[in-house]
């Protein structure tokens, strides 16, 4: 009974993390002047 | 300027090209970077920037003036300077729907016009690449 309670949780927690871990800056490029 | 922003947080790899002043910087999957301390940090060694583009996932939201943004971070969101590209996902707001984008966080004024660093980066949507 516990586990399921527990498989639950987990379960729930994945679908909420999940969008946030998703997001996120991949890549960063700039193009810059008075470089030596 | 490679060691600078190499020691900022959120960043794993820096890559400098002098002959075409181009600087690609690989973020960490943390989320932690934040593209105005790169910018920041970019002027503070004496350089200064052009453009800066990035490449973000993330989900569209609308905040309590009726602006969307995209939102890279749960505390982190760029507000959309509005085009064509921006109003096409307006209506993905508030929905799960990630979106894959290309867009411009800053890019130098015109003439001799010191840039203002106080004000939030918008980002201007290039290129949408994917929803999922």
């Amino acid at each position: 009974m516990n586990i399921r309670k527990l498989n639950k949780l987990v379960l729930f927690g994945l679908m909420f993390a999940t969008p946030f871990v998703q997001a996120q800056i991949t890549h960063v490029d700039m193009r810059v002047e008075g470089m030596t | 300027m490679k060691q600078h922003l190499g020691r900022q947080s959120g960043v794993q790899k820096v890559e400098v090209s002098l002959i075409d002043g181009k600087v690609d910087v690989t973020p960490k999957e943390d989320g932690q970077i934040d593209p105005a301390q790169l910018l920041k940090a970019t002027y503070d060694s004496g350089v200064s920037v052009a453009e800066m583009d990035v490449t973000a996932r993330g989900k569209v939201v609308k905040d309590s003036s009726g602006n969307f943004a995209l939102q890279v971070s749960p505390n982190r969101s760029y507000q959309f300077a509005g085009n064509d590209l921006s109003q096409g996902l307006e209506s993905l707001a508030g929905s799960p729907t990630v979106v894959t984008l290309r867009g411009q966080l800053y890019k130098k004024p015109g003439g001799k016009k010191k840039p203002d660093n106080s004000q939030p980066l918008k980002l201007t949507i290039l290129e949408v690449q994917k929803k999922e």
